[in-house]
């Protein structure tokens, strides 16, 4: 019998209270070693051990890698409650590397000596059962109710469910007789027999009654991982039980593998060359041994718990994901599904998330995706898309976040690779040491992937131009999983496409940017009396056009809150840290209206940047975002703009300025064609009805739209977006690139028709 | 730092001990590196204490011993300490190995800063007892005295503490902590303050939740003298703590909001009048800390010390 669970290998070491330094070291040495565990035995009334909680946390700080686990937890002596709570918050500092083994106690005596509850052993059993009932439902956090559990032994009465836990932390029992062997079954994900049993024979008892167990439960038993805690001696001529060279070794526990389905190894030892050997010469040649006896060993997933295939969606083949993204799919039932479902702005339910963290494993998630042609995919990178929508229900999402690395390529040219899943405060401060910048956007939070393929509009747009103005190059993954590098040399058609209009086309795994340098820079914010709101918009727009182009500013108007004053926020940055530059450019913007307050300072650009907190999304609904570009604020669209807001079709309405360094660049240069555009418009809405039909009286100021801040999905929006010539241009290569739109979650540009292809005999 | 051994009684009011300083961070679980690296930024910036609070039920935290636990492995030279750790859903018996455990772990880096607990329906939510606030405080003598017993490794025996709260029969001693872990009582109201003066090494209440802000420490203090003389103690021997907020600003607008240098001319106010030698301030940014850490700190130690020599 074999359960199909990838073999993994761990190591026991005695706690001793008098050698933490040592314990620790061992530890250490485990995870260096390449173990996948560290254990360590929990008798919290054994003085000569130091407290097994307080070591893993304190473990989880000196070690990355190496996952941790107590074996086992005595759970008369630490609370499920709390114990869920410690569990989660460990598993979230240890980045996802706690499993939890829990054992019923035992030595009843020593337990009660220290103010534990003496319980009997058939007590015990259904005390633990609780125990798990209570840890799995601190943990739920997608029921929103608090916590009842009418338990005997661990009643609670509406406890507040959560943190979270940064994986399903697995929970493992230690279990020998029957009645634990079939609360195993019931709803364990692991089973710790004790030692003897691997050579009496129980072993195969056991699972029989594991897997009866579960099967009467509904579950397969595959869900349910073995794991044996073993001990041995390294001799040169072979002896009893695992006494012997490393390959008597091999020898004895290749049948538990074969035969018993056992998964997890851990040795129980505090010799540093056993764990040596072990680790050297018998891991590698039990996973050899293993594969040949067992040719489908790792080859698919482990099975998935029963709980989780419940929340399965339909029309997703779960079974189909490969091994290889095993440690990246989430699927609804997940504990880190609540985390990864919705987005900065928007609510979502996906029916499978790939939080992908190599090139390899998107191209993988890409084709599990292109298997699913009738199911929406979204790509993500930090999830602040509002054309890119990054969530959706029922379907695919592809997320980046974990793509994330920046490095500089060369020094001397400013040549920087960024991965999508940065958000552009890690790259402000990146950059930072070296004396440079990249403008990006308003907030730091923002992910690379989505602002880097449509335009980016930020801060320093009328000093450097926009984000993809200093791009240099790209490598992607096509709609096929091809991988293809695009620069102005090679795939030039494509990187000309990646520049305005590139969620149509791929998925960016890396930007090479030639970014700017940027030493400190003046940053203002202003608050203005808004009572007039078309005369301050009219002004602010002639200041910021007769501004030198090392001047940029952001407006934000709002409707007027009962009681209090009509305001406007107005943010500039001076790409300059001379104060008596940023004090002449700011005098002409300070005059714009009465001032309430404003306060201004020398900093750097990762400072502006770093607005944003690394926090999970709760978006809830629908946002309803319109934009639009202006070449002008004039008195009319001034004016229609104050009644947009006065009116509350708005609840928030931001005007960027562009121009300057923007307009340098031609309009056919890049699928981004608005060049001429001084002003970027966007305004949010809570009534999308009434939002699109005053919006759309607008259109005739507008020359265009930036996607990026437009949520409408008309068709029409899709001609605002790209001037005629692009989207001709954009079609065709769609039709090149990605022909069976794959790509169109974003703003789609359907691909153009073959006949048209043919009669115009256009190759890309 | 944290040296119980150079007290100096010196007035009625200054007990003498050297000043501490440290902060009170939130154990957010979002960010989930926040509290961290705010405890080692207070490392590095050479406090001497990084304490978190302990709300056990309240989701949007993290475990305290286990933040404690992790932000200790990530630190070197800073002392942590829960601020104050929620009694009613912890065994004495663990607390105590635990406490003494991480000492160990990190060089006799550990305070054990507790209370009798509170929100006692959201503890009951948890599936802990719910006491009144007169059991409580006895249920928080009992473990008190049941954790030095674990400590007191020199004692001959097991520990038997015949308690209503948490009968402890014969448990084994040890292990000892690598350094005398203080045992700070967070109190506000007579007898848990007479306690205090019993049993502890000090006393941690909130500046905010003094009924009339610093004044109300004359009375507070008196208190704890009193529980410290019943019990045949020194005053000193109860080391005196405030929990602080404040903000940093260009003037000075009202106390503990103005420049670092009336910061610490207002904390050498609460040394020299009421005894106050240990200042932990609540700060979740690391400007903050930083600015407390290189100049509320030592200009402070400096108005202490000269008024101190004037004496």
């Amino acid at each position: 019998m074999n359960y199909n669970h990838s073999l993994q290998f761990g190591t026991f070491i005695t706690q001793r209270s008098d050698d933490a330094e040592g314990v620790v070291a061992l530890a250490k040495h485990s995870e260096e070693l390449g173990y996948d565990l560290v254990a360590f035995q929990d008798h919290p009334y054994q003085p000569a051990l130091l407290d097994t909680w307080t070591l893993l946390a304190w473990v989880a700080g000196q070690t990355e890698r190496v996952h941790l686990a107590p074996d086992v937890i005595n759970i008369p002596m630490r609370p499920p409650a709390v114990l869920a709570r410690a569990a989660a918050s460990l598993d979230l500092l240890s980045g996802g590397r706690l499993e939890l083994a829990l054992g019923a106690g035992a030595f009843w005596d020593a337990i009660e000596a220290n103010g534990g509850r003496r319980l009997t052993p058939g007590e015990a059993v259904n005390a633990l059962s609780e125990a798990i009932d209570v840890i799995r439902g601190m943990w739920d956090v997608a029921d929103a109710h608090p916590l009842r559990y009418n338990g005997s032994y661990y009643p609670l009465a509406g406890a507040e469910r959560g943190p979270v836990p940064a994986h399903n932390i697995p929970i493992w029992v230690g279990a020998r007789k029957p009645r634990m062997l079939r609360l195993i079954g019931q709803k364990a994900d692991g089973w710790l027999p004790s030692r003897t049993a691997l050579q009496l024979g129980e072993l195969r008892m056991g699972n029989q009654i594991i897997d009866e167990a579960a099967r009467a439960a509904g579950r397969d038993p595959r869900e349910i991982r073995r794991i044996v805690n073993i001990t041995g001696q390294f001799t040169s001529s072979p002896g009893g039980f695992l006494e012997g060279p490393s390959k008597k070794w091999v020898n004895d526990l290749l049948p538990l593998v074969v035969n018993d389905g056992v998964g997890t190894f851990i040795l129980m030892t505090d010799d540093p060359r056993a764990m040596e050997q072990f680790a050297q010469e018998v891991v590698p040649n039990l996973r050899e041994a293993a594969r040949q006896g067992l040719p489908e060993l790792g080859a698919a997933r482990a099975i998935r718990p029963t709980a989780v295939r419940a929340k399965r969606r339909a029309g997703i083949d779960y079974d189909a994901v490969p091994a290889t993204l095993a440690d990246a799919v989430i699927e609804p039932g997940d504990t880190a599904y609540a985390r990864v479902k919705d987005t900065y702005l928007r609510g979502g339910s996906p029916g499978i998330v790939f939080q992908v963290k190599d090139v390899g494993q998107v191209v993988e998630a890409l084709a599990f995706a292109r298997a699913h042609p009738d199911l929406p995919l979204s790509i993500r990178s930090a999830g602040h898309g509002v054309s890119g929508r990054s969530t959706n229900h029922g379907g695919i999402v592809i997320d980046l976040k974990k793509l994330n690395r920046i490095e500089v390529l060369d020094p001397a040219s400013r040549r920087v690779r960024i991965e999508p899943g940065a958000r552009w405060m890690e790259v402000a401060s990146a950059l930072e040491p070296y004396g440079w910048a990249l403008s990006s956007g308003d907030y730091g939070g923002v992910g690379v992937g989505g602002l880097a393929t449509t335009a980016g509009i930020g801060f320093l747009a009328r000093a450097q131009g926009l984000t993809i103005d200093h791009l240099r190059a790209v490598e992607m993954i096509l709609a096929d999983g091809s991988r293809v590098r695009a620069s102005e040399t090679e795939n030039p058609d494509l990187f000309w496409a990646v520049r305005g209009a590139g969620a149509n086309f791929g998925i960016v795994t890396s930007f090479e940017f030639e970014v700017d340098e940027v030493g400190e820079v003046g940053w203002a914010t202003f608050l203005f009396d808004a009572s007039e709101p078309a005369g301050l918009l009219e002004k602010w727009g002639a200041a910021v056009e007769s501004s030198p182009r090392d001047l940029t500013s952001f407006i934000i108007l709002a409707p007027q809150r009962r009681g209090q004053p009509a305001i406007a926020q107005m943010m500039v940055l001076v790409n300059s840290g001379d104060a008596a530059i940023i004090s002449n450019r700011l005098q002409p913007l300070a005059q714009i209206a009465p001032l309430y307050d404003y306060s201004a300072a020398i900093m750097t650009y990762a400072d502006v940047m770093a607005n944003a907190q690394d926090v999970d999304h709760h978006g809830v609904g629908e946002p309803n975002a319109r934009a639009g570009l202006i070449e002008h604020i004039t008195p009319e669209f001034a004016a229609a703009a104050a009644r947009l807001i006065h009116n509350n079709v708005v609840y928030f309405f931001q005007i960027r300025s562009v121009g300057g360094a923007v307009a340098d660049v031609a309009s056919d240069a890049t699928a981004y064609g608005h060049r001429s555009a001084n002003f970027s418009v966007n305004g949010f809405g809570a009534n999308r009805t009434l939002l699109n039909a005053e919006w759309d009286k607008l259109r005739r100021h507008f020359s265009g739209l930036y996607l990026s801040f437009e949520s409408d999905r008309r068709p029409e929006r899709l001609y605002e977006a790209f001037p005629p010539k692009t989207l001709e241009r954009l079609r065709i290569l769609k039709a090149h690139y990605d022909p069976q739109n794959v790509f169109r979650d974003n703003f789609n540009i359907t691909p153009a028709p073959q006949e048209q292809l043919q009669q115009e005999g256009k190759k890309p | 730092m944290m040296n119980m051994s150079n007290i100096k009684p010196s007035s009625e009011t200054d007990y003498g001990h050297d000043l501490l300083f440290g902060v009170f961070v939130t154990p957010v679980a979002q960010p989930a590196m926040q509290a961290v690296e705010l405890a080692i930024a207070a490392d590095r910036a050479g406090l001497d204490l990084v304490s978190f609070q302990d709300h056990p039920y309240q989701s949007a935290f993290y475990d305290t011993w286990t933040l404690i636990s992790y932000a200790a492995s990530r630190t070197e030279h800073i002392h942590l300490s829960p601020n104050v750790l929620n009694l009613p859903l912890r065994l004495p018996t663990v607390i105590a190995r635990s406490a003494a455990g991480l000492d160990r772990l990190s060089g006799g880096r550990v305070e054990l800063g507790i209370g009798a607990g509170a929100f006692w329906d959201a503890i009951k939510a948890m599936g802990g007892r719910k006491l009144t606030p007169g059991q409580s405080i006895e249920a928080l003598e009992e473990a008190i005295q049941i954790i030095r017993e674990i400590w007191a490794t020199d004692k001959p025996g097991g520990v038997r503490v015949d308690g209503m709260y948490y009968p402890v029969k014969g448990a084994k001693r040890g292990p000892a902590p690598v350094h005398p872990i203080q045992i700070w009582v967070g109190a506000y109201k007579p007898r848990i303050l007479g306690l205090t003066g019993r049993v502890a090494d000090g006393w941690l209440p909130s500046l905010a939740y003094l009924p009339d802000g610093p004044v109300s420490l004359k009375g507070m203090n008196q208190r704890i003298d009193e529980g410290a003389a019943a019990a045949g103690r020194e005053p000193a021997a109860v080391r005196r703590l405030l929990n602080i907020s404040g903000r940093f600003a260009q003037t000075g607008r009202s106390f503990l909001n103005g420049p670092p240098q009336q910061w610490a001319e207002d904390l050498a106010g609460l040394t020299v009048e009421y005894g106050i030698t240990g200042f932990i301030l609540a700060a979740d940014d690391p400007a903050t800390i930083e600015l407390f850490a290189s100049e509320v700190a030592p200009a402070t130690r400096e108005l202490v010390a000269a008024e101190r020599a004037g004496r």
